[in-house]
């Protein structure tokens, strides 16, 4: 245990470890200094100068970013000479700001829009005669825009290219009030994590080509996930604007990402709003596939494994929830069952500034939870077993070419290709149901619902739930009997992992 | 468009070969970091081609095991390296508070009507003279100084200014 | 009195002693003129000794802080566990300010002991001098010396190393000139840490101005006790100081004179007054950043760290700045503050923008299109960007703006109400 500080923060007393920053220990005491270069995935800067506190026996006020607690501190973050410290600098960054929040994408989630309806002036005391500082737009690389106007210095996106990226391509260019962040004419923000700019911009300065003009901040609604792009694990929040997913952006956890993501994983979101979705249950007769209710696709899929026997086959997508893998694996147990799952590689590319933070080379976000249940990844031997297995359940892998001389179920979100399946049954997608992913360290995910499935699809738990003796009725339900059964995952349950998840074999002892 | 890439027909000739190069690595070798020699890098640059060019600030960058950016925001921040071509004679005045009042205005006037530059930061249509306004040169007793290149001149007065611009023209 | 002036006899000759004197600027003239043997004496004597002797003469920084140098030289760590630096700030930028320039240019010499003796003090092996871009020539006076110097082999295992600025007032900061050392922008760090833990290259650094490292081998030479017996006034004022006297004046030049001495006579005695006709209207007595002295409170001051704050200012670098009844007060503070906005290193916001923006209302004023609200605007501005910021360049603006408005509030007025015609176009 660390030394502990205590001080109190407007008038609440908190305990913190000793080396804390003033403006973290005020969270603690549930009070958000407003700030702008502060971030605490960056090396401290102490430039823009907003979080300005009172702190007793100091002369005079103090930047709460930079301050480290000391004990029997007062700190005030609310006197009237805090706030009139913090309202001179509001004032003094709008006055080359444009006012141009109507047509800027930041609106809605802008913390210079925030602080200064907290605690700005009523009104500017600039002249409206002065021109504002002016540059053109500039375009920084694949997806990042520059708007110099409203750039307010705070230098996060230079940081984060020096001290995170470690590929320093902007810097603060020319000083005074012509000061802007530059970038060489032969440089390009093109690193494969440079996206995070854009969220560590605190104003509308640093834009996502992507996402331009898409929608406004309050049009979105939000959802925790975890990236589908890697086998990582990103927590990420989706934001969706009526039922699309339109952005993908880190969501803080300092196990994992801290509080990036990388552009593979930002951009990772299109196959979500596929059009080509596989709507309602469909059954094979003769040459042609009929659309079922449920009730009589569930029967026919037990008319079909119990007539079956020896072996049968999984051939699964590693975007598979665990509990749909679970389920499936046990749908099949009477059988003599393989599994396996395919994985895309690609190149890896680490975050240099933090440990065990890369886009890995296997593009698969449930691998090790595919694998913690028993498939495996040597997919060529799966297929050559499918040839001979009486039953061959694939999971959501639309492209995949299979010979068999067994039946085929086909469990997935889009109409398989080429597979000559019994069955086809449609299934929710990930932001479509709540789910779990194991990333590759092994630490358990959860992601939630954003939206509702189209038609008649249902995650996967549920599908292959109807199969097992007790159906669960929920995927928390779906989890905890997974954790029940199998040792990885003992002790766990969805209120136990909550947003942050917990490593496997941590309910059983082992810490995590 | 920067001026290096309008001139793309001649290839950049790298500043850090030969002596220069034995120059700059005799500055290297004083920094624990070879950043250190930095500055004195880009005065070798100024000294062999009068202006710093993009292309130049990466050769620097290469040298010294950084980045074209951040030589880039080195190079605006310090304001006697010079981002453009200037004129052969770069003059620069004095007009701080001290100097001001003693007359440092009409110095600078008259520089600019006898070098022909006619406006500040402008280059004469000769080549030969760019005049600009600075901030205090730190020779406060000796109003006005000016910069002609290297030259610290002392006691400027429009009356000798004629005379100046003669001897460098 | 400095070059080019004769001294007066009310000066106190010590620093500039040999200003004007071609010859004392090679080695065998300083050695002459008894250089070098205060070097010799201090790198025979344990480096606490030298500091001891320092800090008992009651030297204080002359670049403008007035910190107890020897009291500095002992916050760097009493056990060394790698290299050691020090820097020279021969950045000298503040307006008003020319005695380190004189230094250079006549006795480069007496910097170069100096700065061995004090890299000596507190053990670092490389000594690098910070000298401004503009500085030509005594950029090249002092590589000159350093040659002759290195060549005579006086610096022991010390190593001194120059490097020329490139045009950035900030960098007379002492973190921003460590910046710029490191071949950075010369953006002010953020204390703690600071330099006697993290300095440049982030090891233990000292700072020392250019004055206050030439004072050093006199008092090592002649001894703690006769320094500190150099005092007119206050006793935590000790030895002489150079005063860098300009603006309207008849002689302008660098006076050296015992610390206490009264501001009066150096204008008036031994700058040869006013030019004929004139009558003193404000001083401003430590440089541009410090606030200005009506007549009154000019002719009360005593020139020491004690007495000029008593006058209402602070002696800061010593740069005297004069004007007299025909100078624009306005005009000369719009222009200190134009000073100060272009100087901005861009990074805290109330100097980023606070700074262009008093400019902008101060030309506003002098365009004839100011209101009488402005001034309190003004006076606001100038508040809030007091005391916030990471180093005093932000204040350094608003301090002229301040006393200016407070002591010459009719000047503004008549520009205001149109007594007076504009002088600038909006």
């Amino acid at each position: 245990m660390a030394d502990l500080v205590n001080l109190t923060i407007d008038d609440v007393a908190v305990s913190v470890p000793k080396g804390t920053l003033v403006i973290e220990a005020a969270k603690q005491a549930g009070v958000l200094v407003p700030h702008y270069c502060y971030h605490p995935g960056l090396p401290v800067a102490g430039v823009c100068r907003m979080c300005l506190v009172e702190v007793e026996k100091a002369p005079k006020l103090q930047i709460a970013c930079a301050t480290q607690v000391t004990e029997g501190m007062v700190v005030r973050t609310r006197s009237g000479q805090a706030k009139s410290g913090r309202t001179g600098v509001l004032e003094l960054l709008l006055i080359n700001h444009p006012l141009d929040c109507p047509i800027c994408d930041q609106a809605g989630e802008c913390e210079l829009q925030d602080f200064t309806f907290q605690e700005g002036r009523p009104s500017t005391r600039y002249s409206p005669t002065y021109p504002k500082r002016f540059n053109p737009v500039e375009d920084f690389g694949p997806d990042v825009l520059y708007v110099p106007n409203r750039c307010i210095l705070c230098t996060r996106c230079v940081r984060f290219m020096e001290d995170v990226a470690k590929e320093p391509v902007l810097n603060v260019s020319e000083r005074g009030d012509r000061a802007f962040v530059g970038i060489h004419p032969d440089a390009q923000l093109d690193h494969p994590w440079s996206g995070n700019v854009v969220d560590l911009c605190p104003v509308g300065s640093l834009l996502s080509k992507d996402f331009l003009h898409k929608a406004r901040a309050w049009e979105l609604d939000k959802t925790a996930s975890v990236c589908t792009g890697c086998s990582q694990g990103c927590n990420v929040t989706l934001d969706l604007r009526d039922d699309t997913v339109v952005r993908i952006r880190p969501r803080a956890n300092l196990d994992v990402n801290q509080y990036f993501i990388c552009d593979h994983g930002r951009g990772h979101y299109r196959w979500m709003n596929r059009g080509d979705r596989v709507e309602a249950p469909l059954v094979r007769d003769g040459a042609d596939l009929r659309a079922v209710d449920w009730d009589e696709a569930l029967d026919r899929v037990r008319t079909l494994l119990k007539g079956a026997g020896g072996s049968a086959v999984a051939l699964v997508s590693p975007k598979t929830s665990t509990e749909g893998l679970y389920f499936a694996r046990k749908a099949l147990a009477r059988f003599n069952w393989s599994g396996a799952f395919q994985v895309v590689m690609g190149e890896e590319a680490p975050l240099a500034g933090v440990p065990n933070l890369a886009l890995r080379a296997e593009r698969a976000p449930n691998g090790k939870g595919a694998e913690l249940l028993g498939y495996t990844r040597d997919y060529a031997a799966a297929l050559k077993a499918a040839e001979k297995a009486a039953v061959v359940l694939v999971i959501d892998d639309p492209e995949a070419q299979i010979k068999t001389s067994g039946q085929v179920i086909y469990l997935g979100t889009a109409a398989p290709a080429s597979l000559n399946a019994a069955i086809v049954l449609p299934m929710a997608l990930m932001v479509e149901e709540d789910g779990t992913y194991v990333n590759r360290d092994g630490r358990v995910q959860r992601y939630f619902q954003g939206r509702g499935t189209p038609a008649m699809a249902r995650p996967a738990w549920w599908v292959l739930g109807q199969l097992a003796d007790v159906a669960p009725d929920s995927a928390s339900a779906a989890f905890d009997v997974m954790a029940a059964d199998v040792e990885a995952f003992r002790g766990m349950s969805y209120a136990t992992l909550g947003l942050a998840g917990q490593r496997t074999g941590a309910g059983a002892g082992v810490p995590a | 468009m920067s001026a290096a890439h309008a001139a793309e027909a001649e290839p950049y000739q790298p500043v850090f070969v030969g002596k220069t190069l034995d120059r700059l690595n005799e500055i290297i070798a004083r920094y624990p970091a070879k950043q250190g020699a930095l500055l004195p890098a880009l005065w070798l640059v100024q000294e062999a081609r009068g202006w710093i060019s993009d292309d130049a600030m990466a050769e620097v960058a290469t040298v010294l095991d950084t980045t074209a950016a951040h030589v880039k925001g080195v190079v605006t921040f310090y304001t006697m390296y010079h981002q453009h071509p200037v004129g052969k004679n770069f003059v620069q005045v004095c007009t701080t508070s001290c100097c001001n009042i003693c007359g440092a205005e009409d110095v600078v006037k008259a520089l600019l009507e006898e070098t022909g530059a006619k406006e500040l930061g402008a280059t004469s249509p000769d080549g030969k003279w760019t005049v600009i306004e600075v901030e205090c040169l730190g020779a406060c007793g000796f109003p006005t100084p000016i910069l002609v290149n290297d030259d610290f001149i002392e006691n400027v007065t429009p009356e000798k200014v004629p005379e100046l611009v003669r001897k460098y023209r | 009195m400095g070059y080019p002036q004769k001294p007066h006899p009310k000066e106190t000759v010590v620093l500039s002693e040999y200003f004007g004197d071609p010859e004392a600027r090679t080695f065998k003239g300083w050695v002459k003129r008894g250089g070098y043997e205060a070097l010799k004496k201090a790198l025979a004597m344990d480096p606490n000794a030298v500091t001891e002797e320092v800090k008992n003469s009651g030297l204080r920084g002359r670049g403008g802080a007035g910190f107890p140098t020897g009291l500095k030289w002992t916050f760097m760590p009493k056990e060394k566990k790698g290299p050691h630096y020090l820097c020279v700030n021969a950045d000298e930028s503040e307006p008003g300010t020319f005695k380190d320039r004189e230094i250079m240019r006549w006795t480069p010499h007496a910097l170069l002991e100096g700065t061995a003796i004090a890299a000596h003090a507190i053990r670092a092996e490389v000594a690098y001098i910070y000298i401004r871009g503009e500085f030509t020539e005594p950029w090249t006076v002092m590589t000159q010396a350093l040659a002759e110097a290195n060549a005579a082999k006086v610096f022991g295992n010390i190593t001194i190393y120059l490097h020329r600025g490139a045009g950035a007032y900030i960098c007379g900061e002492e973190t921003a000139l460590m910046n710029s050392i490191e071949g950075k922008r010369g953006n002010p760090r953020i204390k703690p840490p600071f330099p006697a833990v993290a300095g440049v290259f982030g090891k233990p650094t000292t700072i020392n101005n250019v004055e206050t490292l030439a004072a050093v081998p006199h008092i090592i030479k002649r001894g703690s006790a006769w320094y500190k017996g150099l005092c007119l006034s206050s006793p935590k004022s000790t030895g002489t100081k150079l005063f860098s006297v300009c603006g309207h004046i008849q002689k302008p030049g660098n006076v050296e004179v015992t610390m206490g001495f009264p501001l009066k006579d150096v204008i008036y005695e031994m700058c040869g007054g006013m030019r004929p006709g004139r009558t003193l209207k404000a001083c401003i007595p430590g440089g541009s950043s410090v606030p200005i002295l009506t007549k009154e409170e000019t002719e009360k001051c005593l020139l020491d760290y004690e007495g000029v704050a008593e006058a209402g200012s602070l002696l800061g670098s010593g740069g005297v700045i004069v004007f007299d009844d025909s100078a624009d007060m306005v005009y000369q503070i719009m222009r200190l503050a134009r000073f100060y906005a272009h100087e901005s290193c861009a990074q805290c916001t109330q100097c980023r923008e606070g700074t262009a923006w008093t400019t902008k209302i101060m030309e506003r004023i002098l365009a004839g299109k100011g209101q009488m609200k402005d001034l309190d605007l003004l006076l606001d501005l100038s508040e809030n960007m007091t005391g916030k910021t990471i180093c005093v360049l932000s204040d350094s603006c608003a301090t002229p703006v301040i006393s200016g408005i407070r002591k010459f509030r009719s000047e503004f007025e008549d520009y205001i109400t149109g007594k007076k015609r504009p002088v600038m176009v909006a």
